[in-house]
């Protein structure tokens, strides 16, 4: 059946700057905010901005991703024409078939995929950004520019514009020139890595990069570059609002923390509601001496010690005299009576020992020695233990380096 | 084939729920800060492996089809069975009072539907029991000690309560007297679930239709106690009857208790319902919450002690909510002060409103109220 706009979600990367947090999942997998994975938020977008159909591209560690989609129910997304559909690299005839080699190359394999709803569009996701955005807008100026492929970008401060692939744009807003994290930027529109193309160009662009031997079959490096060069009308399209890639474990935490001061990014409103697929919980219980400031809770935690600037994730618990500041714990989190966890990002299912002591307070760390404390889903710390501040311990409770 | 069937009767009055029950049925009176009374029932059911569930409904149920949908969040929207909604649609005699008497009078309304009914067992129960009870349980004894009827019943009896049902049960667990509408009970409470046969439930509604009869307990537990095996199931876990707001307020209050939450809440048998899509809760530096359940999409700023908030309540800076039940979205203006106060959903309390009233004597505000 046509589908005037579909949507193809790059969630195959292993996320290798998540460490510890990535070694058993995917990184879209990935649990943000309390109550959400990173993945909500682009399935979410799809299906508030009326995109009903959407391929999720899985390669590394897909099993907890793919079941934490399931059928797409939670995003309205279980559908009879369209809807979500996991797809993971395939064998062809002759023993053929590959991983995917790269952004394009994802896209290009599932090219059997896009034609089956005969798109005008296809918007390109990635699934390690917490934002929300109404991608058909986005759509709508790709169709009024006529263009063959128009960036989502961002303006960023002059002096992090070398973090960034950078668009260089003419006054129109057309884009002239992309550098890839450049030493004298030009401009300070960075691109957001999501994109709309004309599905009939992009499809052409995708065979003729797959017969190109020396391509890595990336968007930024290979596609884009090659549009430009052919003269194809590639538009910039100027997001504003919250747009933070959590590709890092600083800019994971960051945005946590982000979340919490209901700044531009308030998930409490309920203008453009974030979905999640959510365990049956009773709600939180603050305890009798409990006390908690300037923290989200939710359902299925239990809280009789103290949590400060903290994100409770679903079913964590924290006993009697424990204490949590600037944290983020994932959902299972127990930690138990009198210890205490400061600046750290907590996996799934970590158990923290009486007394144990978990990371430190910046101020009273020294500088060079400072850092997130991380500890990898299902460590278990022992009680009276002192992970120290910036140590990272996966779930074999080995230290690993970052 | 084998197995249970569920049936859930969700058409009481229950006019001691007073402002509760004013626009909806008691299966949908909000319960523990984010269920309603029937999921008990549903998840019960669920939770044992039963596919498919009969929800006989008359009057005021609005409500409860909004909360219960096509039953996707008990896993009850099939393609063959899962969750149907009974309106009475075969009642052929019009009363003026169009309540039906009793559960006899109410499976004989929906007759056709019994008989089509794929299991060979069927599970009755009400939908204003908060329990959560492994049925499959119950099954298994219903099905070992070859009764008839299993009725289950709990050996902690509350407050004496002349709606309930008492049964006497001899040393094998068989039931050898029902009573009710006594003053002072004695026995085993019956918690108005039941266990039989599919056969035997279709010559019981025949058999009652025939003779005029409409009350299962009089009719079938004490008219046909003779001729009928009625065994007792003994629940020693939590359950509790919410008939009144007394019963309502009190047993909400219970849902503070960690012991008790944990026994109606465990790991393995969730009590599904239906999700609404909110941030997690957010408790701001000047507000403080304790000893309080709280539901997702709250915002604190203010004062929580002893209380249950719904999902997406507010509390400004200022206020201060004490032995308080607040239902979803209700908002609580400035400096505002509550104690002993259930609000319905939505209702708006203006800034440096005081309302006190005990614990004792709880002051219900009807949904949408604004004060």
């Amino acid at each position: 059946m046509k589908k005037e706009c579909i949507a193809m979600l790059l969630a195959g990367g292993q996320g290798s700057r998540l460490y510890v947090l990535t070694s058993n999942v995917a990184k879209p997998a990935v649990p943000f905010g309390g109550k959400y994975r990173i993945i909500d938020f682009p399935l979410s977008n799809c299906t508030n901005a009326g995109i009903d159909t959407v391929g999720v591209l899985t390669q590394y560690k897909p099993l907890e991703l793919n079941s934490y989609i399931g059928s797409g129910q939670p995003w309205d997304l279980d559908r009879s024409n369209g809807g979500v559909h996991i797809l993971p690299p395939y064998m062809v005839e002759g023993d053929k078939g590959s991983w995917y080699k790269g952004t394009a190359n994802a896209i290009y394999q599932n090219i059997g995929f896009v034609d089956m709803y005969d798109p005008e569009y296809v918007v390109i996701l990635s699934g390690d950004h917490i934002y929300k955005m109404n991608y058909m807008k986005m759509v709508k100026a790709h169709k009024a520019a006529g263009a063959a492929c128009t960036i989502s970008v961002l303006e960023v401060p002059w002096d992090e514009a070398s973090r960034f692939g950078i668009m260089n744009v003419d006054s129109e807003d057309n884009i002239v020139e992309f550098q890839e994290k450049p030493k004298e930027p030009k401009s300070n529109l960075a691109s957001m890595g999501i994109y709309v193309f004309t599905w009939k160009k992009l499809r052409q662009y995708l065979i003729d990069d797959e017969n190109n031997p020396d391509s890595s079959n990336d968007f930024g490096k290979n596609i884009i570059p090659a549009m430009l060069s052919a003269g194809e009308k590639l538009i910039a399209y100027r997001f504003e609002g919250y747009w933070k890639d959590v590709g890092t474990l600083e800019s994971l935490w960051d945005a946590n923390m982000d979340m919490l001061s209901r700044g531009d990014l308030d998930l409490l409103e309920s203008d453009w509601p974030i979905y999640a697929r959510i365990p049956n919980q009773p709600p939180a219980f603050m305890g009798k001496n409990a006390k908690v400031e300037h923290t989200v809770a939710t359902q299925g935690c239990q809280v009789y010690g103290e949590a400060f600037n903290s994100v409770l994730s679903d079913s964590v618990t924290i006993e009697e005299g424990a204490q949590v500041r600037y944290s983020v714990l994932m959902p299972g989190v127990c930690v138990k009576k009198g210890a205490k966890v400061e600046y750290a990002i907590v996996g799934e299912g970590v158990q923290i020992g009486e007394n144990a002591k978990v990371g430190g307070d910046p101020m009273e760390v020294d500088p060079d020695k400072w850092g997130i404390s991380v500890l990898g889903p299902g460590a278990v710390i022992a009680d009276g233990e002192t992970v120290a501040p910036k140590t990272m311990l996966n779930r074999n409770h080995e230290e690993v380096s970052r | 084939m084998k197995g249970l069937h569920g049936l859930i009767f969700a058409y009481g009055k229950h006019l001691g729920l007073r402002e509760l029950t004013e626009r909806r049925s008691p299966a949908s009176v909000p319960f523990g800060g984010r269920y309603r009374l029937i999921d008990f029932a549903l998840s019960n059911m669920v939770n044992a492996g039963i596919d498919d569930v009969g929800v006989v409904l008359q009057g005021n149920y609005q409500s409860l089809l909004d909360h219960v949908g096509s039953g996707k969040d008990w896993d009850l929207s099939r393609k063959h069975g899962g969750l149907r909604l009974l309106p009475p649609f075969a009642v052929t005699q019009h009363r003026d009072d169009s309540a039906f008497r009793g559960k006899m009078e109410a499976l004989a309304g929906v007759e056709s539907y019994l008989e089509k009914i794929r299991q060979d067992h069927v599970v009755l129960a009400d939908s204003d029991t908060v329990i959560n009870i492994p049925l499959q349980e119950v099954y298994e004894a219903h099905l070992k000690s070859g009764a008839d009827i299993t009725a289950v019943c709990t050996r902690t009896l509350g407050e004496p309560d002349e709606s309930a049902t008492y049964f006497q049960v001899d040393g094998e667990g068989r039931i050898t007297s029902t009573v009710f509408d006594v003053k002072e009970p004695e026995g085993l409470q019956g918690l108005n679930l039941f266990i039989l046969s599919k056969e035997l439930l279709m010559k019981l509604v025949a058999e009652c239709k025939r003779t005029g009869h409409y009350s299962f307990r009089s009719a079938v537990l004490q008219g046909m106690a003779d001729q009928l095996k009625l065994n007792a199931f003994v629940w020693d876990g939590y359950a509790a009857q919410i008939r009144t707001l007394a019963d309502y307020y009190g047993r909400s209050m219970e849902m503070l208790d960690p012991e008790i939450r944990k026994n109606l809440f465990p790991r393995e048998r969730p009590i599904y319902t239906k999700e609404l899509n909110v941030a997690s809760t957010y408790l701001d530096p000047d507000g403080g919450c304790i000893n309080s359940l709280v539901a997702d999409g709250c915002t604190i700023e203010g004062t929580v002690e002893n209380s249950i908030l719904f999902r997406g309540v507010s509390v400004a800076k200022g206020a201060v909510v004490k032995n308080c039940i607040l239902m979803q979205n209700v908002t609580v203006g400035e400096d505002a002060e509550l104690d002993a106060v259930i609000a319905d959903k939505n209702v708006r309390i203006t800034d440096g409103c005081t309302l006190v009233a005990s614990p004792k004597y709880p002051m219900a505000l009807a949904k949408n109220a604004e004060i």
